[in-house]
């Protein structure tokens, strides 16, 4: 999986640099699996609820919707786009569209359509970053304020309820005794890898947010590429949103909000740098897996949500100063 | 192209004119002395806040951690009231700012990291910090008097939250245009590695600068807990966006270098203005973030159609005129 990263940065980068690369990039990874080891030992250690299968098929469902997500963060980080921050409003369009769209138009097509209004969301998103050049954070503030408050205005500010219970079964559903959410979001993380490490796009997004400059003279479409990343996050993020809308039955506005953060940590935790260039689908499903295991095990031992936020905070600053830090070592 | 440069030179003034024309249309009343010294204590809250991102933005970085800030040190305040008395609780809560601005910086400076990223952590840390010492309730202070006296109205206009945004801007109007530590923000901001080279402490400025906006923004907070008598984990939380909304109305560039106390100033009056007419016309909230968040966009967008196209590649930004201090800064 790495393979392909390793010989896009070895084409792009002289030779000292891969040297340094190849050591962090080996430390960071058994790091990262050593820290996920250490976390299920803990847990449990601690609680006898920890390692059975209800337990770990929750966590492997929660992650998932916000997996979903973490897949498109992933391209937003590594073309150099720093974060996304509309997810809370597209995955709110998600949610209340598909499930408030039911009675008029049917399930499946309020669904795509939901999902397709996310992506008009990104496509503005991504058109204020990409083609006009404006700061990704503050257009993504920007944008998932204006998003968020249409959406709340759509439904007058009120919880959304589902009212076909058939989508319902699906979307809690089991096929082959892995639930459906997940095997949804393995095939996105699936298509998700193969087009960052693989597809020719995947090697636009690394080149344009590795040296902008230097893509944009080797004849690569960056604004497109950049542009393409925070739609491809809004999509994400609108399936996501849907199937939590599909699962709960119910949509209320803020339903998305701290799910940008998750994914953000995951992302970073990773050890996908945050200024762009680096990173793999994989790795940031590592982070995920860790963040994810981390917090449940923190939900196991009685620890307060807002105590969560703050160790997630936490977390984020210490993967960007440790990316920072690691990588003046590695150009330097 | 020549046009909107000028319309953005004098946006402020355009803006703040059209919003009052509007709000003035749309609500009966509207210039009278009450109505107006509302809407200015309601600008208050956003206006120190904007005060210390205006310099940070022109030293080149930004803080979104200020609405989290702002809920912290107005917790604190009135959770130590009954401790350690009114107004020891108060300041202890301006100093909680100050160190949330002492770790924004410290960290910024001593990670090098990108402080949009970073704040954005902290901003979630300061947030969580601010639900996990109330358990995520509301706080009520010791004295409810207090809070009649902080609203109460002098001159027929100004509130003593007011009366200090009024008396901050125009201290750091002429602290960015008159004094030497005001020109060295300008030329951190406009050009990080000269103005390190021509011997200014880039970093100490950053720092002082992340410490200064936090200190505001734990003012800001701390104010408003005593004028509602509340500390309340979910405070300010709206704030971000219409802070930086203010500050880029004002025409401070988010690019960093340029910028002006006065631009602040009318952009705030701005925000404020538009709030208080919606209010009364009983806009819900939802579509007023909708309204603030659009204003953000166009002139961001409006910021980038000028600097990209209205002048040659490579020189710097057309220089506010008003500005002596970016003029005397290409030597």
């Amino acid at each position: 999986m790495s393979d392909a990263a390793m010989e896009i940065s070895g084409v792009k980068r002289n030779d000292r640099f891969t040297r340094g690369s190849r050591l962090v990039d080996a430390l960071s990874k058994a790091g990262l699996a050593f820290a996920i080891l250490a976390v299920a030992l803990y847990g449990s250690v601690v609680s006898p609820a920890f390692f059975t299968s209800g337990n770990l098929l929750n966590v492997l469902t929660s992650m998932s919707i916000v997996g979903i997500v973490v897949v498109g963060m992933t391209f937003v980080l590594v073309v150099g786009g720093l974060a996304d921050l509309s997810v809370p409003a597209t995955i709110a369009c998600g949610a209340i569209l598909s499930l408030g769209l039911q009675p008029m138009i049917g399930p499946l097509p309020a669904f795509v359509l939901a999902v397709g209004l996310a992506g008009l969301i990104g496509l503005l998103n991504g058109v204020l970053v990409g083609y006009v050049g404006i700061n990704p954070i503050i257009a993504t503030l920007g944008i998932g304020t204006i998003g968020l408050g249409i959406v709340q205005a759509a439904v007058g500010g009120v919880i959304v309820y589902g009212s076909n219970p058939a989508s319902a079964e699906f979307a809690k559903g089991r096929l082959f005794g892995i639930p459906v959410v997940v095997l949804i979001f393995l095939v996105i993380a699936l298509i998700g890898h193969f087009v960052l490490s693989r597809s020719f796009w995947g090697r636009w997004t690394l080149a344009t947010g590795g040296n902008y400059s230097a893509a944009e003279a080797s004849a690569v479409p960056v604004q497109a590429v950049k542009a393409g990343a925070f739609v491809i996050t809004a999509l994400t993020a609108g399936i996501s949103g849907g199937l939590l809308g599909l699962t709960l039955q119910s949509a209320r506005p803020l339903i998305g909000a701290g799910y940008e953060f998750s994914a953000i940590t995951a992302v970073v935790v990773g050890g996908v740098s945050i200024i762009g260039g680096f990173g793999s689908v994989p790795r940031a499903i590592a982070g995920l897996i860790f963040v994810q295991l981390l917090t449940n095990v923190m939900v196991l031992d009685g620890v307060r949500t807002p105590i969560q936020g703050f160790v997630l905070g936490i977390l984020i600053v210490g993967a960007v100063g440790m990316d920072a830090a690691l990588r003046k070592r590695g150009v330097a | 192209m020549r046009f909107l440069s000028l319309a953005s030179q004098y946006r402020v003034v355009i803006i703040l004119g059209l919003t009052l024309i509007i709000s003035a249309l749309v609500v009966p009343g509207y210039f009278s002395a009450s109505t107006l010294g509302l809407g200015l204590d309601r600008a208050a809250t956003i206006g120190l806040i904007a005060i210390g991102l205006t310099v940070l933005l022109i030293a080149g970085q930004i803080d979104l951690s200020g609405g989290a800030v702002f809920a912290v040190a107005g917790i604190v305040s009135v959770m130590l009231q009954r401790e350690i008395g009114i107004l020891p609780a108060a300041i202890v809560g301006v100093l909680v700012g100050t160190v949330a601005g002492a770790i924004n910086g410290a960290l910024v400076v001593g990670l090098k990291v990108n402080s949009l990223v970073l704040t954005l952590a902290t901003m979630l840390i300061f947030r969580s910090l601010a639900h996990w010492i109330t358990n995520s309730q509301p706080v009520t202070g010791t004295d409810i008097m207090l809070s009649l006296a902080l609203a109460k109205i002098y001159l027929e206009i100004f509130t003593i939250r007011s009366a200090l945004f009024i008396v901050f801007i125009v201290l750091l109007h002429f602290w960015l245009t008159r004094t030497i530590p005001g020109r060295n923000v300008f030329a951190v901001g406009s050009n990080p590695a000269a103005a390190k080279e021509s011997g200014i402490a880039s970093d100490r400025i950053v720092f002082l600068g992340f410490v200064f906006a936090g200190t505001l923004a734990g003012l800001a907070g701390v104010l408003q807990s005593l004028v509602t008598n509340t500390g309340s984990p979910v405070f300010g939380s709206e704030l971000t966006v219409a802070v930086i909304a203010a500050v880029v109305v004002g025409g401070t560039r988010l690019e960093g270098g340029r910028g002006s106390a006065l631009g602040t100033l009318g952009g705030v009056l701005t925000i404020g203005s538009l709030t208080i007419a919606m209010e009364f016309q009983s806009v819900p909230a939802y579509v007023q973030q909708v309204v603030s968040g659009l204003i953000l966009i166009l002139l961001v967008v409006l910021d980038r159609a000028v600097t990209t196209k209205g002048r040659a590649p490579g020189t710097r930004p057309a220089l506010i005129s008003d500005n002596p201090v970016t003029q005397g800064e290409s030597t």
